[in-house]
């Protein structure tokens, strides 16, 4: 599904990513771990095509996110850290929006629209403009607003902050379901008790360098993953 | 704790003279000195100049004919509709929509202190306001009368009486604005026509002027005393300023009245309005189907909803949407006399009439320039079209487009309104048209490119990309140029050609332009958009 190789991005001179390579397949919770700094973001803004990287080769389903950028970003959906949407549109407008740049037909995006804000408990708050929302239902408004395409790939930067704890949970089961379907999921989270329940496999990143991945026994075997990264850190 | 308050306000006020939003850095002292002497020469030397004009056009014809007061009146009032409309919004922003008012009601300040250091914002920037004209209305009389210790002590107490009077009227109109707010629907619209009708009445008032002041020199004695006898508070103002101590003592004593009952109403409602502001009424959702768009309509559309979502975007961006078919309108109105009286003007140059029809269509044309912040407008939110599935070009064409939609209809109304008063073979009338589609094309092109040459994307007010920005100011001033250009090369040597295949040799290289800046879009913009 998702396929980086060798990925190295730099600011000047200073390197933020540097030859970091990973796969993620079909049906897996792909978390991503590591301080802050250490080049979770612009990694996961790489994969989405929000930044150019020097070298390296990203492919999703098989096509490059450099060289056909658009078929890419048509199977895939993105959540920042801090979703800063259009605050001038109301919720409903905006699901809308996306919608049809996706082009999902009106009858299918009705229902999604209905499932998913029923689900998160958002159906009231559509017609709200969005500068009226709280941080937490804005987060809301960008996870449906990720399904709501049935993106074959999601890619969030630390999807849980800002979501109380019945959205959080709820987020998590979407999230299983999504890769039960044959969908992936890559995100990064600070959460590192969400990471080793949730995630099928995970990434420790330092300083810009991959220096641990696979599978969560094979990354934390006995341990907790708490304790492999604090003791990886230390390294 | 009140000292620390007010140093705050006043450092937030003054802010833009000493950091530079754009690059997040504090400004060195040669530019911090730049920008004094920069609003210095504004307020005082343009907006000043304007009103001691006005000053000594009034002056010494009303004292002549025995109406002095009516001298203090005119200016003070003149005063105090410039304090307190130029600073209402600005109030209704300070006193409520503060983003520190959460911050500072969670601390253990006194809400009155709080409450108090922002009416002393209030009142200075009202003070500052009304000043352009009460200032010189003090230094002509002054100068002009000779005045006396009385007569300047008087004057000086008027100035006072004319700050806090714009002080209460800015606090009464601000609560009324804040309360209308949490009421309203469609703030934007109705802000910016409520706006657009104070510009309106501005220029009404100001082309009447001299009119006015003559019509009140020649018959002041009467306007006095009609003035006098129908609005005795009006008189006792005037008289303040003449240095007539009964009628400052019993101004004083009202103003201390009414300023008992200004902070009984403000301290009673401030809290509840602070601190509900942000909750807009809530609107039910309904669910209904919407109809599904292609990706370029939505773009354009989201670009369109965000023109329209704000009245600074629309106020400043946008006049030209009630000027171009107001235009229309005049010329088939006046237009047919005018265009005669400049055909006889320009015998030797036909059809320079045409040539200034479109002119003053492309100049106003220039008002419609959504495309040059649209880019900058992205903010933090430029994430979204770059995740997008949709290429680059596209949200780009999407924000030329916006601007041409809103422009090119409206421009073609008022060239066919030209057309039809013109006095003019029908191929140049054809032409004329033409040439404004091709125009309005060019105009959405080269503010879209420019704003994308040129964006500023770490903003915090969105005054800064819709007003501030060097994209902007490029797309006026280039706009202005090329606006002009046609008719100035027309009057030169155009006109040898006729206005026909002058006016074919404009639509074809303005069409060639236009393919160019579309490439560059397509290509070069593109690639600076996706690296934003």
């Amino acid at each position: 599904m998702l396929i980086i190789e060798h990925l190295t991005k730099r600011y000047g001179q200073k390197t933020a990513v540097d030859d970091l390579s990973l796969h993620i397949r079909p049906g897996e919770i792909y978390g991503f771990i590591g301080h802050n700094g250490a080049g979770k973001t612009t990694t996961l803004k790489s994969i989405v095509g929000i930044l150019r990287f020097e070298e390296g080769r990203i492919t999703i389903d098989g096509h490059s996110i450099s060289e056909e950028p658009v078929v890419c970003k048509q199977m895939l959906a993105y959540i920042p850290d801090n979703p800063d949407l259009y605050d001038f549109m109301s919720g409903i407008k905006y699901l809308n929006f996306i919608a049809d740049v996706f082009g999902i037909p009106a009858d299918v995006r009705q229902e999604r629209i209905r499932k998913y804000a029923d689900l998160l408990e958002l159906t009231n708050d559509l017609a709200q403009p969005i500068s009226a929302y709280s941080h937490g239902m804005k987060q809301k408004l960008a996870v449906i607003a990720a399904w709501i395409h049935s993106p074959k790939l999601i890619v969030m930067d630390e999807p849980f902050v800002g979501l109380d704890p019945k959205a959080s949970h709820l987020l998590k089961e979407m999230m299983r379901e999504h890769c039960d379907a044959g969908g992936a999921i890559f995100f990064s989270t600070h959460v590192l008790e969400v990471a080793e329940k949730l995630c099928d496999k995970v990434a420790i990143i330092k300083q810009g360098r991959l220096i641990k991945a696979g599978t969560m026994e094979e990354v934390k075997g006995d341990d907790s993953l708490e304790e492999v990264f604090l003791e990886l850190e230390a390294e | 704790m009140l000292k620390f308050l007010i140093k705050k306000q006043l450092l937030e006020i003054f802010r833009g003279y000493f950091f530079d939003a754009k690059k997040n850095r504090m400004r060195s002292k040669g530019q911090v000195a730049l920008w004094i002497i920069f609003f210095v020469v504004i307020m005082v030397g343009m907006m000043g100049g304007l009103f001691t004009v006005m000053a000594l056009s009034l002056c010494e014809g009303l004292n002549a004919a025995g109406v002095g007061w009516l001298y203090y009146a005119l200016m003070g009032l003149v005063a105090i509709v410039l304090g307190a409309f130029g600073s209402v919004f600005s109030t209704y922003s300070s006193l409520y929509l503060a983003k520190d008012n959460d911050l500072l009601l969670s601390l253990p300040i006194p809400v009155r202190t709080i409450i108090i250091s922002r009416l002393f914002t209030v009142f200075l920037m009202g003070a500052m306001y009304s000043a352009v004209a009460t200032i010189p209305a003090l230094i002509v009389d002054w100068i002009i009368i000779r005045a006396g210790a009385l007569r300047i002590l008087g004057g000086l107490i008027w100035f006072l009486i004319v700050t806090v009077i714009v002080m209460l009227l800015s606090v009464t109109l601000g609560w009324v604005v804040a309360r209308i707010s949490l009421k309203l629907k469609n703030k934007s619209i109705i802000t910016t026509l409520i706006a657009v009708a104070f510009i309106g009445i501005y220029y009404y008032v100001y082309f009447q002027a001299v009119d006015l002041i003559r019509d009140l020199i020649a018959n002041a004695a009467a306007y006095g005393s009609q003035i006098k006898g129908a609005a005795y508070g009006v008189y006792l103002f005037g008289r303040t300023g003449e240095g007539d101590f009964t009628a400052i003592g019993i101004f004083l004593a009202v103003l201390a009245v009414l300023c008992v009952l200004v902070w009984r109403l403000l301290s009673r409602s401030f809290l509840k309005i602070a601190t509900t502001s942000a909750s807009a009424p809530r609107i039910r959702y309904r669910e209904k189907t919407h109809q599904a768009r292609g990706p370029l309509t939505a773009l354009v559309l989201k670009e369109l909803g965000r023109f329209t979502s704000s009245s600074n975007y629309m106020l400043n961006c946008g006049l030209g949407v009630l000027l171009i078919p107001a235009s229309g309108i005049l010329l088939l109105v006046k237009g047919g006399e005018i265009c005669e009286i400049l055909d006889l003007v320009f015998t030797a140059r036909p059809d320079t009439s045409a040539m200034l029809v479109l002119t003053m269509l492309f100049l106003l044309s220039i008002m419609i320039d959504n495309a040059a912040p649209s880019v900058s407008l992205e903010g933090k939110s430029i994430w979204i079209p770059q995740s997008l599935p949709v290429s680059p070009a596209t949200v780009l064409r999407a924000k030329m487009l916006s601007q041409f939609v809103v422009s090119a209809p409206l421009m073609l109304f008022a060239a066919i309104c030209g057309a039809a008063i013109l006095k003019t073979s029908v191929a140049v009338r054809i032409l004329m048209v033409l040439m404004t589609l091709a125009f309005s094309a060019f105009s959405a092109l080269f503010n879209t490119v420019i704003g994308t040459k040129l964006p500023l994307l770490t903003w915090t007010s969105e005054l800064v990309p819709i007003k501030q920005t060097a994209a902007v100011a490029i797309a006026l001033f280039g706009g202005w140029f090329a606006a002009i250009l046609p008719v100035g090369l027309y009057l030169l040597v155009g006109y040898q050609l006729g206005a026909a295949a002058y006016l074919a040799i404009w639509i074809v290289l303005l069409c060639g332009i236009d393919l160019l800046l579309l490439r560059w879009l397509d290509k070069k913009g593109a690639a600076i958009f996706a690296a934003l």
